[in-house]
């Protein structure tokens, strides 16, 4: 069950696939996804609809529905006492203990993940008492420590709000102040974000900035967003059609990316600086031609080969490996030495 | 500026005066979704209008068009007002003002293949049917990027990059001179947004469009706008050439936005996080400034008055009582 890896690492994902298979097709969400994310950093998985990127999450999560499996490889995790466990072949009942208390998971509409018959205190505290031996009065005090430490303004008489009487921004705060009442060693955040505002986002990626500083967690984001790669990752992984296309630290990836499909998504942000010349003309934008592939309908080579600027006659033949590039990542692309 | 200067200088295609929507809410009280928006739309150019969700610009947009109809204020269109017009009167204006919806998904009939999508606002102008109709919907496609033979299928067999074309597609089909783009881009997948940016500037171009492109992402607007106006919680802050309000800006909200959006430079990383809070009830909203409650600028005197909407030159407007003073400078660091 246990397979070594660097005691740096905390989650080692290797080679999973991840299928949705019922009788007329076969779907390859995730199709042998492999990253390690460090102790106490953030690996940011980046990619658009369709890429698997959330996939990828529910899997180590233990939260696929039919007829979504785990068709191979395996999710490596290790935990406070140092014992390693394959979570790809975990139990419900397996999952449901090492979530909370090991790992917990946050989402990007706090709505759908809090229970609206409750007030936000019940809700914390019932997640407290679930890993932990406290009683009413003790879990509702520590409730209210979390939500003091997710700074939420007024703590003590938002305890007894119901989550409908809180902004966007609030609800994502108490969810995280859920996800981390029990300290997990692992936080997985899927686009926690994307449904906030600019001046909202920042205040959620500044909490989870300061909370990782102090409490230690490792986390693993997800999201579409490079600029809010650029702003929390340590380390990056780009996901396009199902299998991961290029990682990188996250400086080496924004300094130069070594994949034509990061390249292009780099490219094809408005930037005005780049976009607009002195004489105030607005250039064409970068664009990536056509769209994201359907999974279920990948091209035989290369799966980003219909539209890369880069394509040649052997990207067609077959899907190329990830091999190392530049000084500390890798990239999925035969031609990636010449970017 | 004097009237007689006005005359000179090029009339706006459109000129919003205090344009107000207000919707009832329970137990008698009022949502002040637009309050005393005023700017102006060059021939030719973008505005863009930008603001987070509850900024009331998706109000204004559709206010203008009369889609829900305004409380109070002038759109002069031409100099027509157009809120001063019967809905019979403004059923022909509507083919002069066209709107491009947000969501690709859900703004085209699912059950109509594209030809009659765009057919049924041709209908709108009278344009007769026949074989004259099927050239003018394959000329639509194409200058939208999709290919004639598209015209036979169903929405759903779209990307959502190509269903935004169709919708741009059925804008255009009437011949507008405005058009109130909705965040057109916002619900697609980041590689196909340039796209469909690089559409609009060429439909600018070639047919000489005029633009309200409403939406949250500053970078967007930086690149497309020749025009910004800030809104907050219903009202102005801050508008102007965009190159001023980005690389100068006056309003202490504008700066939050600016410094607070993430930037793909991971070098970048900002100093700290100048706001606080969240946006205020629409329906009580602060008195004086309603930015106030969240403003790190804010003193006694914000809380008095409504700021008005001054001019600070080269048509630049900025809605702070303080403009004048020097303020913290949240730049990245």
């Amino acid at each position: 069950m246990t397979e070594p890896f660097a005691s740096d690492v905390i989650l080692s994902v290797r080679d999973l696939r991840t299928w949705f298979v019922t009788r007329r097709l076969t779907a390859k969400a995730v199709d042998g996804v492999t990253f390690d994310l460090k102790r106490g950093k953030t690996l940011a998985v980046v990619g658009e609809s369709g890429s698997g990127k959330s996939v990828t999450s529910l899997s180590i999560m233990g939260l696929l529905s039919r007829p979504g499996a785990i068709a191979g490889g395996s999710i490596l995790f290790r935990d406070r006492q140092e014992r390693v466990h394959d979570l790809a072949g975990f139990s419900q009942k397996q999952f449901r203990k090492m979530r909370g208390s090991e790992i917990a998971m946050i989402f990007q509409e706090p709505m759908t993940s809090l229970n609206p018959l409750f007030t936000v205190g019940d809700q914390i505290g019932e997640m407290i008492a679930l890993h932990e031996p406290v009683d009413r009065r003790e879990a509702r005090k520590r409730a209210l420590a979390m939500l003091k430490h997710v700074e939420i303004p007024d703590a003590e008489s938002r305890l007894d709000d119901y989550p409908h009487q809180m902004s966007g921004g609030m609800r994502q705060r108490v969810m995280i102040a859920m996800a981390l009442s029990c300290s997990p060693s692992l936080l997985i955040a899927d686009e926690p974000t994307t449904a906030l505002d600019v001046t909202i986002q920042a205040q959620i990626l500044d909490l989870l900035r300061r909370l990782q500083a102090e409490m230690g967690m490792s986390i693993l984001f997800i999201t579409h967003n490079l600029g809010v790669v650029a702003e929390i990752a340590h380390d990056v992984v780009v996901m396009y059609g199902g299998r991961v296309v290029e990682q990188a630290p996250v400086n080496d990836l924004f300094a130069h990316q070594r994949h034509p499909y990061t390249r292009g998504l780099l490219a094809c942000t408005p930037n005005a600086a780049r976009d607009i010349d002195a004489a105030g003309e607005r250039r064409a934008l970068y664009s990536i031609p056509g769209s994201v592939p359907p999974i279920t309908n990948l091209p035989p080579g290369c799966a980003f080969e219909p539209r890369c600027d880069f394509a040649i006659a052997p990207c067609r033949a077959a899907p190329p490996a990830l091999v190392p590039a530049g000084p500390h990542g890798a990239s999925r692309c035969i031609r990636s030495a010449e970017l | 500026m004097s009237a007689l200067v006005q005359t000179v200088e090029a009339q706006p295609l459109l000129s919003v005066q205090g344009l107000t929507k207000h919707f009832p809410a329970r137990n008698g009280r009022i949502v002040h979704a637009v309050e005393d928006v005023s700017f102006d739309v060059q021939r030719g150019s973008t505005v863009g209008l930008v603001g987070e969700s509850g900024s009331g610009k998706t109000t204004a947009g559709r206010a203008l068009l009369r889609l829900v109809e305004p409380t109070g204020g002038k759109a002069l269109f031409d100099g027509v007002d157009l809120f001063s017009l019967s809905s019979r009167d403004m059923r022909a204006y509507r083919q002069k003002l066209q709107i491009v919806f947000q969501d690709p998904f859900s703004s085209l009939n699912p059950r109509m293949r594209v030809a009659a999508i765009i057919g049924e606002a041709l209908d709108a102008r009278g344009f007769p049917r026949g074989k004259k109709r099927a050239e003018r919907v394959a000329e639509l496609l194409t200058l939208v990027g999709l290919s004639p033979d598209h015209a036979s299928r169903y929405p759903h067999e779209f990307s959502g990059g190509q269903r935004q074309r169709i919708g741009i597609a059925r804008a255009l089909a009437v011949e507008p001179q405005f058009i109130v783009a909705d965040e057109p881009v916002s619900a697609l997948d980041v590689s196909v947004q340039a796209q469909v940016l690089n559409l609009f500037g060429d439909l600018q171009r070639k047919l000489g469009l005029t633009l309200l492109f409403i939406a949250h992402d500053l970078s967007v607007v930086e690149y497309l706008c020749d025009e910004v106006v800030v809104m907050y919680l219903g009202r102005v802050m801050e508008r102007g050439p965009s190159r001023l309000v980005y690389a100068a800006p006056r309003h202490p909200y504008t700066k939050a936005l600016l410094a607070t959006a993430p930037v793909p430079d991971p070098t970048r990383r900002r100093s700290h996080i100048p706001l606080h809070g969240d946006i205020p009830s629409p329906i009580d909203p602060p008195s004086g400034c309603v930015f106030r409650t969240r403003c790190p600028e804010a003193i006694a005197a914000c809380a008095e008055t409504v700021p008005p909407v001054e001019p600070v030159g080269g048509g630049h407007h900025v809605a702070c009582i303080r403009h004048n003073e020097k303020m913290s400078d949240w730049s990245l660091k």
